[in-house]
């Protein structure tokens, strides 16, 4: 019944916002999708198994979907754009349809499956992102679906090569996997292929390139749940396939292949951190971190691996609530260049104040949930004898962290005549997601 | 008769980095689109009939004649020079190419003889394939090369899920319906548009970090 309402509602929503003339009538019609949403993703959370038999892993990352689908929902209820009605109808239409394949790619249990629906995420959200019609919203577009289909096809490489890999009977259906008879030869070539590939869509380095261009240029919404929801969807089918390999004694090498891509990744991104002038691709660079912070918190294991799920929630929920606030700011200046705009705090006070607190919950001061997640990393490399890598981390952590504030710190300071006000749901939106993390970090929650 | 096209398939590779030519790459998207089908055909027997059906469709009309022709086409309108502008010569490309065989064929002579359902010649030549795409994508400037070096890491895909595919026959048909959807998507959506934004269809900026 779950599985249908959650498939059902907006496939019937999409043919209904067809017909639809006003805007407001389309942004309350995504809101019910988004609170049925929500609704599923409660029943799921009591009843758990409830809802297609979904796994822990998939509750997690459809429960941030969840929360964060809704945020976007109330929040474009006060975001204003220039577009068309049927610009903005298509819009609405594809937001729905990229929910519904992260949805699938979360709940489906069958690899071929997930990458169906992960390539979905993909040709979908790429529309997305081209919204403003702009050279450069073209051009991240173009980007995007180009890099991550290059990595969607390398990840289908290695799911063929994981059918090679089972001499008989071959599934994919990861629980109906045979470990006594698979070839540990292409398991282990198999792996590091869909690694690579949805490592692509996750931003990882060195494939990473398309992330700042598309993140930045997307509308905030958008960017919100590409940067939130979108990255944990293609960590999904990396981690299933993660749990063949350790039980097929490859644990080892998994872990070397994830603190190797995760080290490069904070590398990347505090090199450009403090290089880059536009203060969304400071947020999508921000990602990139993260998410190379999650890899090498599977890297450790131990403790760590709960520091990695924690990681994602925390992450999801701030970085979401940083982008909403981006998209009041570029609302307010009309400018992404950090440094030709100055004294939000002066001119829109509340944005100001939640631009100040993201950026001390994204680099990790309490209560942030990445504080926690941050110091099981820290102390799980010392533990098993990281040092090397240990002391590289926390001098890029430091640095990134540096950036980060430093660039909040122009733009929220300084002084200004102007006042600006916008809709409460403008503040709002990112003010619940920073409570929900801030109530996470204090609580801490328990995972299998 | 399959050992054949096969290695016809992997000569294609080699004549693919040996020229400088787009129209030439066309050409050697349409042999291999030919040469699929032509596996396919004798895959009949390891395949469902719907599935034969799809792939049929997909390696002789899509493969073969749409994808090529809508690159020509668009070559033409946005009067694309016609030389790749590659950024590593001829010789390279080639010595490269040999080097990707001899990785390929490697991986496949190094795999436990009892785990293999595809004999090393099929594995050998789609890995080389698979990897060779990827050089095209890496070693070259043109938006409209990255697309020729996407379709052929492709269709080596395509051969390697050819011969995964006589165990999980709808593995084949994933593969098969999102190709089309995605190169359309790619082909349609974007190069026409981009073309009508930017000044030319280059796209050193596709490369650009920050």
């Amino acid at each position: 019944m779950g599985g249908i309402l959650l498939f059902a509602f907006p496939a019937l929503a999409i043919v209904l916002c067809l017909v639809l003339s006003s805007r407001r009538k389309i942004d309350l019609l995504v809101l019910l999708h988004a609170l049925i949403h929500s609704g599923l993703g409660t029943w799921a959370y009591i009843e758990r198994g409830s809802l297609m038999g979904m796994d822990d892993l998939g509750l997690l990352i459809f429960l941030i979907l969840s929360v964060l689908y809704a945020a976007i929902a109330f929040y474009r209820l006060g975001h204003k754009d220039n577009s068309t009605i049927k610009n903005y109808r298509i819009h609405s239409i594809f937001l729905m349809i990229f929910v519904m394949a992260m949805d699938g790619a979360a709940l489906a249990k069958d690899l071929g499956l997930i990458w169906v629906f992960v390539e979905a995420t993909t040709i979908s959200s790429a529309l997305l992102i081209s919204y403003s019609n702009r050279k450069s919203s073209l051009e991240a577009a173009w980007k995007y679906l180009f890099i991550c289909s290059v990595g969607i096809a390398l990840a289908f490489a290695g799911i063929l090569l994981l059918v090679i890999a089972q001499p008989q009977h071959a599934t994919l259906l990861i629980s109906k996997i045979d470990l006594s008879t698979i070839s540990p030869f292409w398991l282990k070539i198999s792996f590091v292929f869909i690694l690579i590939g949805f490592g692509t869509k996750m931003g990882l380095a060195p494939l990473h390139f398309w992330l700042p261009d598309a993140h930045s240029e997307a509308p905030a919404p958008i960017s919100a749940l590409l940067s939130g929801a979108l990255l944990n969807i293609a960590l999904v089918p990396i981690l299933r396939v993660d749990k063949l390999m350790h039980a097929s004694g490859m644990g080892d090498l998994v872990q070397e292949l994830y603190l190797l891509m995760g080290m490069l990744s904070v590398f990347i991104a505090a090199v450009f951190i403090l290089r880059t002038k536009d203060y969304k691709r400071l947020l999508a660079y921000s990602s990139i971190e993260n998410m190379g912070l999650i890899m090498i918190a599977f890297g450790c294991g131990g403790m760590a691996y709960y520091a990695g799920f924690l990681h994602i929630l925390g992450h999801s929920l701030i970085k979401a609530a940083f982008f909403l606030t981006a998209g009041n700011a570029l609302q307010i200046y009309k400018d992404k260049n950090y440094e030709n705009i100055g004294g939000l705090l002066k001119i829109n006070r509340g944005s100001g104040w939640l631009w100040l607190i993201s950026s001390a919950m994204i680099i990790g001061l309490p209560p942030s949930p990445l504080f926690t997640s941050k110091f099981l990393i820290a102390t799980t490399m010392l533990g098993k004898g990281y040092y090397l890598y240990f002391g590289l981390l926390m001098l890029l952590l430091a640095v990134i962290s540096w950036g980060i504030f430093n660039v909040g710190l122009k733009i929220c300071l300084g002084d200004s005549e102007r006042k600006q006000s916008l809709n409460p749901w403008l503040y709002l939106a990112p003010a619940g997601l920073l409570f929900i993390a801030a109530v996470i970090g204090i609580f801490l929650p328990v995972m299998n | 008769m399959l050992e054949i096209l096969i290695v016809l398939f992997g000569l294609s590779l080699l004549w693919a980095s040996v020229t400088n030519m787009l129209g030439t790459i066309i050409k050697i998207l349409v042999v291999q689109g030919l040469i699929l089908f032509g596996i396919t055909l004798l895959k009949t027997t390891q395949l469902n009939w719907l599935s034969f059906v799809t792939i049929a469709l997909e390696t002789l009309i899509f493969k073969a004649i749409l994808i090529p022709w809508f690159i020509n086409d668009t070559i033409k309108h946005n009067q694309i020079h016609r030389e790749v502008e590659a950024s590593v010569s001829n010789f390279f490309s080639l010595a490269l190419m040999s080097l990707i065989f001899i990785l390929s064929f490697a991986l496949a002579g190094a795999a436990p003889a009892w785990s293999v359902k595809i004999f090393p010649l099929e594995f050998g030549i789609a890995f080389a394939t698979i990897l060779k795409g990827i050089f095209i994508i890496i070693a070259n400037k043109k938006l409209i090369t990255h697309l020729m070096g996407y379709l052929i890491m492709e269709n080596g895909i395509f051969l390697l899920s050819l011969s995964a595919g006589s165990d999980l026959p709808y593995i084949v048909s994933l593969g098969v319906s999102l190709d089309i959807m995605l190169s359309v998507l790619i082909a349609v959506l974007f190069i026409k548009r981009i073309r009508s934004t930017f000044d030319d269809a280059d796209s050193p900026e596709t490369l650009r970090e920050d």
